[in-house]
């Protein structure tokens, strides 16, 4: 099995007798998700580093009370997106949450004329802003679930509230998102 | 897929997020070793690892430098005859507010019953204040797979008199049993510097009553994951062990109200 990666049970087992470099290849694993998360929440990349940063720490002070065979990444977002909301609790402010296409992004599998490619960039810019302009629990959850790509259960961990309350509330935010593109095309 | 979801997924692979900064390595400034309680560390498999366990309970770590403070040597081996351990920090982490949930889910205190239905899973017998009258709830944690040995039992009582409802657990007072036994552990209490722990005595039996400044106590959600991150603050305890029953009583009152409960058991 040489040069496959090890599993997170694997690493896990050997972090859990104090083995920090499999730790390691645990953060780097997850380390991209449970920033980006932590940004979602504190609309902020040096809260989110903080929060991601102090988060994989209490983990690892955790780690022992982790049930082997359980699914890692969740339990790590739930303290990652823990620590985010705690910063944002205790610092009393929340930055806004603005996301921002990617410069020259070509979508991969086709090769469209130059017209075509400013028209779907246009269109994304369009549909981002609308995004960003969103009340921010309707922008929190589409980010979440779209744009992290969380499942619902690591969404309801991220954001705090219930799987349930997610789907409803995915549901609203999806439906007043379609009024506004609605609008804008018949605008 | 409706068109707008459709858009959404395709627009995520065109967002731009901040760059992921190298998390692992020296800049996670990792303790120097995953912090296991002695009594834990070394098990195969832990009672942690059991689906509830850490609500049910607990395990007090007493750490080397406790030894340099109060309590007194003595003291401790009185902790050590609790089968429990006390870890105590310079700074506690920020609590997350508590879950909306049935109290039972949000403290993890197991499954709601009654008295006689949870006396009947119990092979000791439930130790119930006089002085409080009946309970208003009764939480069970059976016995393992799904509890501790022995199993767990809490008496909620949501208001009494001269006893404020506390505004960490929504109600007057918790009290909460579990049968103790050699080599296992049942609570962890983590103590900030300004927690203050003084040996008393409830009805011939050595106690313990921990006092000021709200204390961690761990509890884990719906699924069983132990929440480390999650914390409520337990407020004033007295925790006594009453012929190899733990008893553990927590609520905003007075040192003499929690004896005056304690020795009321019967």
């Amino acid at each position: 099995m040489e040069g496959r990666p090890a599993d997170d049970s694997v690493l896990i087992a050997r972090a859990q007798r104090g083995d920090s470099a499999a730790y390691e290849e645990i953060v780097q694993r997850y380390q991209q998700v449970a920033f980006r998360t932590a940004y979602v929440i504190t609309g902020s990349s040096p809260d989110a580093e903080d929060a991601a940063q102090e988060g994989f720490v209490k983990a690892y002070r955790a780690l022992y009370r982790f049930r082997l065979g359980s699914d890692l990444r969740p339990w790590l977002l739930r303290i990652v997106a823990n620590e985010a909301r705690n910063r944002v609790r205790s610092s009393g402010r929340r930055h806004q949450l603005e996301l921002r296409l990617a410069e020259g992004f070509r979508p991969g599998d086709a090769a469209p004329s130059p017209e075509a490619v400013a028209v779907a960039a246009d269109e994304r810019r369009r549909l981002l802003a609308m995004v960003n302009a969103l009340s921010e629990g309707d922008r929190l959850v589409i980010a979440s679930r779209y744009f992290l790509e969380l499942s619902g259960e690591e969404t309801a961990t991220a954001l705090g509230i219930p799987e349930g309350t997610v789907k409803s509330r995915l549901s609203r935010a999806l439906a007043r998102l379609r009024t506004r593109v609605e609008e804008a095309a018949s605008a | 897929m409706p068109e707008l979801e459709e858009q959404l997924t395709f627009l995520a692979a065109a967002i731009e997020w901040p760059p992921t900064p190298n998390l692992s390595g020296r800049q996670l400034h990792l303790p120097a070793r995953v912090e296991v309680a002695p009594e834990v560390r070394g098990r195969r498999r832990p009672l942690w690892q059991t689906r509830w366990a850490l609500a049910a309970a607990a395990v007090l770590v007493i750490v080397a430098t406790l030894l340099a403070f109060t309590p007194t040597r003595e003291a401790i081996a009185g902790w050590l005859n609790l089968h429990v351990t006390i870890n105590r920090v310079q700074n506690l982490p920020t609590p997350s507010p508590l879950p909306s949930a049935p109290l039972g889910r949000r403290l993890g205190l197991g499954d709601p019953t009654t008295l006689a239905a949870a006396q009947s899973h119990l092979g000791w017998k439930i130790q119930v204040p006089a002085s409080l009258g009946a309970p208003d709830e009764v939480y069970l944690m059976p016995p393992p797979p799904t509890g501790p040995s022995g199993g767990e039992v809490t008496l909620v009582y949501s208001k009494r008199p001269d006893i404020p409802v506390s505004g960490l657990t929504g109600v007057s007072l918790l009290v909460t049993e579990a049968r103790g036994m050699i080599n296992e552990n049942y609570f962890q209490k983590t103590l900030g510097p300004d927690v203050d722990i003084e040996q008393v005595t409830v009805g011939g039996h050595t106690g313990y009553w921990i006092s000021g400044h709200p204390h961690n106590f761990v509890f884990t959600d719906a699924d069983g994951n132990p929440h480390n991150d999650t914390l409520r603050l337990a407020t004033n305890t007295l925790l006594f062990d009453d012929n190899g029953t733990l008893v553990r009583i927590e609520g905003e009152l007075t040192k003499d109200q929690a004896i005056k409960i304690a020795t009321s058991i019967g």
